[in-house]
C-alpha cells in the first residue's frame, strides 16, 4: 500500500480582511474553506490578470458574455477543469456540471473534487457564474 | 528570517524570497497554491517591489554619465562638465552662377540669406533645399554681369523665429522649436523693439573668458528631443536682454549626411539690386564647384559619453597627446580619426611641437586652409610655447593575395564565390577597426572573412604585403624616409626583398627600381637601382643609394633626383611593397592603416578534393603561402 502523506493544515488569510473580534488578528480560513476560495479565485481569475502569470486564470469571464447555451456550458467546463488541473494541485476533480440557466442568463456550475492529502468526504462546490459588466 | 535580498530585478526571484519569508515567519501554508489569497497578496508585494526596484534601477542608472541611456539626461550630465555635444550639420557645397544685368541700371546684386539652390530631380528620393546664412552682394563688373563666385551654400530649410523679452515672465525661456538645427549657422540678431530697425548681432560664446556685462553674446544648451535653448546674459556675464527687446533667431534644419554627394542644382534664390528692385531673369546655370560634403548627424550618445569626460579631464587644455585627441574632433567636427604624438618621441627628436594627423571623413588629406584654421583654433586651448602642427597621414596599405578553395558542388558559380568575397573585404576594409589609428590588420580574422564568405568555400592560402606610397619631389636631389613601422620579412638572402613600381633618374635613361641586399646580420642592408632586361634578368644600375632596416621596417634613400614615376595617381607616385614578418601589420604612430581591396587579388580555385571529383588529391591546385618571386611591382 503506498504511504499516504498527511498534509499540515492548509491556512489562508481571508480577502475580507475584517478582524476576528477574539484574536483580533486577521480572519483565517482553514481547509476546505481555503480550497474552495481558491478555486473561485482561479475561475474568476482572467488570463493575463497576474502580473508575468500569463496562462494564469481561465477564460470563463469571456465565454459568459457568448449565447447562453450547452456549446458554451461544454466550453466554460473545459475552460474549468483545465485551471484546476493545473493551477490546483490540492483538489483531485471527480466532475464539472455546468448547466445553462436560461431565465437568469447564467451558468450553473457544480463542482465535486476530493481534496488530496486531507481526511474529508468529497466536497461540492456550487457557483452560479452570470456576465457582469 | 530576515528579508535580506533587495537588490533582485526579477519578478520571480522577488516571490520566491517573500515566500521564503513566509515559510519561516508565518502560521499561513497557502502561498504556493496560486488560487490561493495570500498568493495574490504576494502576487501584489511582488509586482510593487518589482516596480520600484526597476525605477530605483533606473533612475540610478540615468544618474551617472556611463550608465545613462536617456540622451537628454547623457546631454544634460555633459553639461555639467562643460559640454555642449555637437549638433546636426548640414551639407555644405560650393557653387558659382552669373546674373546678367545689362538691361538694367543696377550697380551690385544681393543674394538674400535664405533659400539659394535646389537639387535638381533625384532618383527615388527627396530634393533638398540649400541655403546662404546671410546676405552676399557683390557689384557689377564693366561687362555686365555680377558674378556670384564661391559660394558656399547649406542644405537645410532656413527658419527665422521671433521672441519678445518679457519682463512678466520671469522664467522666460528662449526654445528654438525644431530638431535637426546645425547650430553653426545659428544667426541671433536682437532689435531695441519690434518696430525697431537697427538689430544689434549676438555671438556664441561657450565660456566666460573675456566675457563683460556688455558683451553681446549668447549661450546653447541642447535640451529634450534633440532641440536647444539660447541662453543670453544676466548683466554680468553678457548684456541682459530688456522688455521691449525683440529677438530673431534664424538657423536652417538640416538632413544631415542624407544631402551629401549632390552636385546638380537649380537657382531657387531671391536676388534684389541696390534699387531694391527684385531680379528675376539673366540668371545662369549653376556651376557646382564642389559636390555636397559634410552633412552628419548629431553627436550619438556614445560618443557624448566619450568626449565629454575627455574634455573635462583635459580641462580645455591640450596639454597631453591625449588632450590633442580630444580637443581636434570638437574644432573640426569631421574628424574620423586623430592621432597626435609629441616632437619628442621622434629621431631625431623635434622639442617644442606636437604633431596631429588627422583623417577627415571624406577624403585622405586636410586642405591647407583647413589646417592652418585648425592650428589657430588648437593654439587657444595649446600651452604657450608648444606649436601643433598638422601633418599629412602616412597611409600604410595592406595587400592581400587571397586564393580560396571551394567547393563546385555547393558553389552557383566561381564568380559568384569571388564577388562575394570581394565584397566582403570592402566592407572589413571600410571598418572601424581598420580605419584608426593604432589600428591592426588582424591575420586570422581576414582569412575567416574569406572563409565565411560562402559555405563552399572550404580554406584559403592569403599572402599579405605592406606598402607605401613615395610621393617624390621631381626633378630635384632629395633624401627620402619611408617608414612602414612593422618589422619586414627577409625573404632572401640574395636580396630582392622589396618590390617598387617604375620610375626614371637623371642620368639613366632605363625604367629604374629599387631593390636591396641585405648585410651577412640579415638585420639591415643597403638599397640599389636596377632596370629589367628581362622579367628575371635584372640588371644593377647603381649600388648603394640608400640603406634598409629590416627590423625597424624603414628605408631611408640617399638623396636622389626623381624625373617621373611609371605610376600617377593626380600625383606621381612610387610604389614600395615588402612582405611583413608577421601578418598582422599594426598602424604605429602617425601611420594610418588601410586595407586597400583595389590592390588586393582574388583568385578562386576548385577543391577537388571536397567536391568528390578527385578524392585523392592528385590534381590538386596547389597555392603557394609565400608572395610571388616577381622582382618589380606589376
Amino acid at each position: 500500500m503506498p504511504v499516504q502523506r498527511v498534509s499540515k493544515e492548509f491556512k489562508d488569510i481571508s480577502a475580507s480582511f475584517q478582524i476576528n473580534p477574539l484574536t483580533n488578528d486577521l480572519i483565517v480560513i482553514k481547509n476546505t474553506n481555503a480550497i474552495a476560495r481558491s478555486i473561485r479565485n482561479l475561475i474568476f481569475t482572467q488570463k493575463g490578470e497576474r502580473p508575468f502569470e500569463p496562462n494564469l486564470g481561465s477564460g470563463v469571464y469571456g465565454i459568459l458574455f457568448e449565447n447562453v447555451d450547452k456549446q458554451s456550458a461544454s466550453v466554460i467546463r473545459d475552460e474549468i477543469i483545465e485551471v484546476l488541473e493545473n493551477y490546483e494541485p490540492r483538489i483531485d476533480i471527480i466532475e464539472v456540471l455546468v448547466k445553462p440557466n436560461y431565465e437568469a442568463s447564467a451558468m450553473d456550475v457544480t463542482l465535486q473534487y476530493e481534496i488530496v492529502g486531507i481526511n474529508v468526504p468529497a466536497q461540492e462546490l456550487t457557483l452560479a457564474l452570470e456576465p457582469t459588466r | 528570517m530576515p528579508l535580506v535580498n533587495f537588490s533582485n530585478l526579477d519578478f520571480d526571484q522577488i516571490k520566491t524570497s517573500l515566500k521564503d519569508y513566509l515559510k519561516a515567519n508565518s502560521n499561513f501554508t497557502d502561498y504556493d497554491f496560486e488560487g490561493s489569497n495570500l498568493s495574490t497578496i504576494i502576487d501584489v508585494l511582488a509586482y510593487n517591489t518589482y516596480i520600484t526596484s526597476y525605477n530605483t534601477n533606473m533612475v540610478t542608472n540615468e544618474v551617472f554619465i556611463d550608465s545613462a541611456t536617456l540622451r537628454q539626461n547623457v546631454v544634460s550630465l555633459a553639461r555639467n562638465v562643460g559640454y555642449l555635444p555637437r549638433s546636426r550639420k548640414a551639407s555644405k557645397a560650393n557653387i558659382s552662377f552669373n546674373i546678367d544685368v545689362n538691361n538694367t541700371q543696377a550697380a551690385s546684386i544681393t543674394l538674400k540669406a535664405g533659400i539659394c539652390v535646389t537639387t535638381s530631380s533625384r532618383f527615388a528620393s527627396t530634393n533638398f533645399t540649400f541655403i546662404v546664412p546671410s546676405d552676399i552682394t557683390v557689384p557689377v563688373g564693366s561687362d555686365g554681369f555680377a558674378k556670384f563666385s564661391n559660394i558656399d551654400v547649406y542644405q537645410g530649410t532656413w527658419i527665422t523665429q521671433a521672441f519678445s523679452v518679457s519682463s512678466r515672465l520671469p522664467n522666460q525661456k528662449f526654445i528654438l522649436s525644431n530638431p535637426g538645427i546645425d547650430t553653426d549657422l545659428l544667426n541671433v540678431n536682437v532689435r531695441e523693439s519690434e518696430t525697431s530697425t537697427v538689430q544689434q548681432k549676438y555671438t556664441l560664446s561657450d565660456s566666460l573668458f573675456e566675457v563683460t556685462s556688455k558683451s553681446t553674446i549668447y549661450y546653447i544648451k541642447e535640451i529634450d528631443d534633440e532641440r536647444y535653448e539660447i541662453l543670453f546674459g544676466d548683466g554680468v556675464f553678457g548684456k541682459k536682454l530688456e522688455e521691449p527687446n525683440y529677438i530673431t533667431i534664424s538657423y536652417p534644419v538640416c538632413a544631415g549626411p542624407e544631402a551629401d554627394n549632390i552636385d546638380k542644382f537649380r537657382f531657387s534664390g531671391s536676388l534684389v539690386d541696390n534699387n531694391g528692385i527684385v531680379i528675376n531673369n539673366g540668371i545662369s546655370l549653376i556651376t557646382t564647384n564642389t559636390a555636397s560634403y559634410g552633412g552628419k548627424d548629431i553627436e550619438p550618445t556614445e560618443s557624448i559619453k566619450k568626449y565629454a569626460t575627455q574634455i573635462y579631464s583635459s580641462q580645455n587644455r591640450a596639454v597631453t597627446a591625449a588632450d590633442y585627441e580630444a580637443i581636434v574632433p570638437t574644432l573640426y567636427p569631421e574628424t574620423e580619426s586623430v592621432s597626435a604624438f609629441g616632437g619628442e618621441v621622434l629621431t631625431p627628436p623635434a622639442y617644442g611641437k606636437v604633431f596631429i594627423s588627422v583623417k577627415p571623413n571624406n577624403g585622405v588629406y586636410l586642405s591647407g586652409d583647413l589646417k592652418e584654421n585648425l592650428v589657430n583654433n588648437l593654439k587657444k586651448h595649446s600651452v604657450v610655447g608648444i606649436v601643433p602642427e598638422i601633418v599629412d597621414l602616412k597611409y600604410l596599405y595592406v595587400e592581400t593575395d587571397v586564393n580560396a578553395y571551394y567547393n563546385t558542388d555547393i558553389a552557383p558559380s566561381s564568380s559568384y564565390i569571388r564577388s562575394l568575397i570581394i565584397e566582403n573585404i570592402q566592407n572589413y576594409s571600410n571598418s572601424k577597426s581598420l580605419n584608426s589609428f593604432g589600428a591592426r590588420f588582424k591575420y586570422s580574422k581576414f582569412q575567416k572573412i574569406v572563409d565565411d564568405s560562402h559555405t563552399s568555400i572550404t580554406s584559403n592560402i592569403t599572402t599579405v604585403t605592406m606598402r607605401r606610397d613615395l610621393e617624390p619631389v621631381l626633378n630635384s636631389f632629395t633624401e627620402y624616409e619611408i617608414c612602414y613601422g612593422n618589422r619586414f620579412h627577409v625573404r632572401s638572402e640574395l636580396g630582392y626583398n622589396i618590390k617598387s613600381s617604375g620610375f626614371k633618374v637623371s642620368g639613366i635613361s632605363d625604367t629604374v627600381y629599387f631593390g636591396d641586399i641585405p648585410n651577412s646580420d640579415l638585420k639591415t642592408g643597403t638599397i640599389f637601382l636596377f632596370t629589367l632586361n628581362s622579367p628575371t634578368e635584372p640588371v644593377i644600375l647603381k649600388q648603394s643609394i640608400g640603406t634598409i632596416d629590416y627590423v625597424k621596417g624603414e628605408i631611408v634613400l640617399n638623396p636622389i633626383n626623381i624625373i617621373s614615376t611609371s605610376i600617377v595617381k593626380s600625383i606621381p607616385l612610387i610604389e614600395i611593397s615588402v612582405s611583413p614578418y608577421s601578418n598582422d601589420v599594426i598602424g604605429y604612430q602617425d601611420l594610418y592603416l588601410q586595407l586597400d581591396p583595389s590592390s588586393s587579388i582574388v583568385s578562386t580555385l576548385a577543391d577537388n578534393i571536397s567536391s568528390g571529383n578527385d578524392v585523392s588529391g592528385t590534381n590538386y591546385n596547389v597555392s603557394s603561402s609565400y608572395t610571388n618571386g616577381t622582382l618589380i611591382r606589376s
